[in-house]
């Protein structure tokens, strides 16, 4: 028991950090969240295979954010990131791939 | 037994972490993995409705009324959706500070950070369903069709946007009564031991319905 204690306070101690480095992230995190809209703002000139990319790009930075440092999966127990990760990238794979079989027909249930 | 738990009373002693087989919190645990189901529902609305927005556009491309008749440029402006955004990551900075001042025991900077997240949620809440009536009287509804331009068109967009939007508005609001129970029980228990972990559970839930705004606002609202 005491071993299994010292274990989960030695992750709790691990994912801690300081309240500066809190306002940092959230800095950093509204920048990104200004520069979507910038982007968006100006989307009549460039590519649509840029705008796609870039917006895609700052919104996984975005997402990477808030669960590696707000949610603290970062360093925390590695059974945590399994449960949460492998959901999370079969969804990834499961929107693709429905994306990619359904979105072309034409009608309101193709 | 750790110190705080026998200076504490009878009940609290009853309050240790509960640590599985694999010797982390099994209640943490338990909510990860319900996080990790939490996104396949998600994925799954979001794409149903990147789907039927993409036959939606195939529809009106084909019959030539799509820069009249197409509904996310007609209904959906990023003014008030970034505002929303904005809310709701900062939020997640209000619930993260209230965290870090929960671990230090300073438990008036707690209730500062952890009230300024209720009310940042709540103004989330009250900018969604703003959002949603006014939607409604442009003729956005949950409904197999809408209404631009004085043509209906059949298309099941209103239907997936208010399941997907609605769903997330509905999981802040139970967010928000989870921040609220916390934050009473941190004031009628301050002493409990497990005060930093139930404080941990409501800001892991807080921080995915962030992670949610994160995708819709970017694959419905900007793309």
């Amino acid at each position: 028991m005491a071993d299994h204690v010292s274990h989960d306070e030695h992750h709790v101690a691990h994912e801690s950090h300081g309240t500066k480095f809190y306002w940092i992230i959230g800095a950093i995190l509204a920048v990104v969240t200004a520069l979507e809209v910038g982007i968006f703002l100006v989307e009549s000139s460039m590519s649509e295979a840029v705008f796609l990319v870039i917006l895609l790009g700052l919104a996984l930075a975005k997402g990477a954010g808030v669960i590696a440092f707000f949610m603290h999966l970062r360093g925390d127990a590695k059974i945590f990131q399994f449960v949460f990760l492998v959901p999370l990238l079969f969804a990834f794979t499961f929107c693709i791939a429905m994306l990619k079989l359904f979105s072309n027909h034409v009608g309101i249930a193709g | 037994m750790s110190t705080s738990v026998s200076q504490g009373s009878h009940d609290e002693a009853h309050q240790a972490p509960i640590l599985g087989s694999m010797g982390v919190d099994s209640r943490k645990l338990g909510l990860w993995a319900f996080l990790g189901s939490e996104t396949l529902f998600f994925v799954t609305l979001i794409t149903t409705h990147l789907i039927f927005y993409a036959r939606t556009k195939a529809t009106l491309l084909a019959a030539g009324t799509l820069e009249k008749l197409d509904p996310r440029t007609h209904y959906l402006g990023i003014e008030l959706t970034t505002v929303l955004a904005t809310l709701l990551l900062a939020s997640s900075l209000t619930m993260v500070l209230a965290l870090a001042a929960s671990k230090d025991k300073d438990w008036k900077r707690f209730r500062f950070w952890q009230l300024a997240t209720i009310l940042l949620g709540t103004a989330f809440v009250g900018g969604q369903v703003y959002e949603f009536i006014h939607l409604y009287h442009e003729g956005l509804k949950l409904a197999p069709q809408y209404v631009l331009e004085g043509e209906t068109v059949k298309s099941l967009y209103g239907v997936t946007f208010f399941t997907m939007t609605g769903f997330h508005g509905l999981h802040v609001t139970i967010g928000i009564i989870w921040l609220i129970a916390t934050y009473v029980k941190v004031g009628k228990f301050p002493n409990s031991p497990e005060n930093p972990m139930d404080i941990e559970l409501a800001g892991l839930y807080w921080h995915f319905v962030d992670l949610v705004w994160v995708a819709i606002f970017t694959l419905i609202y900007l793309i």
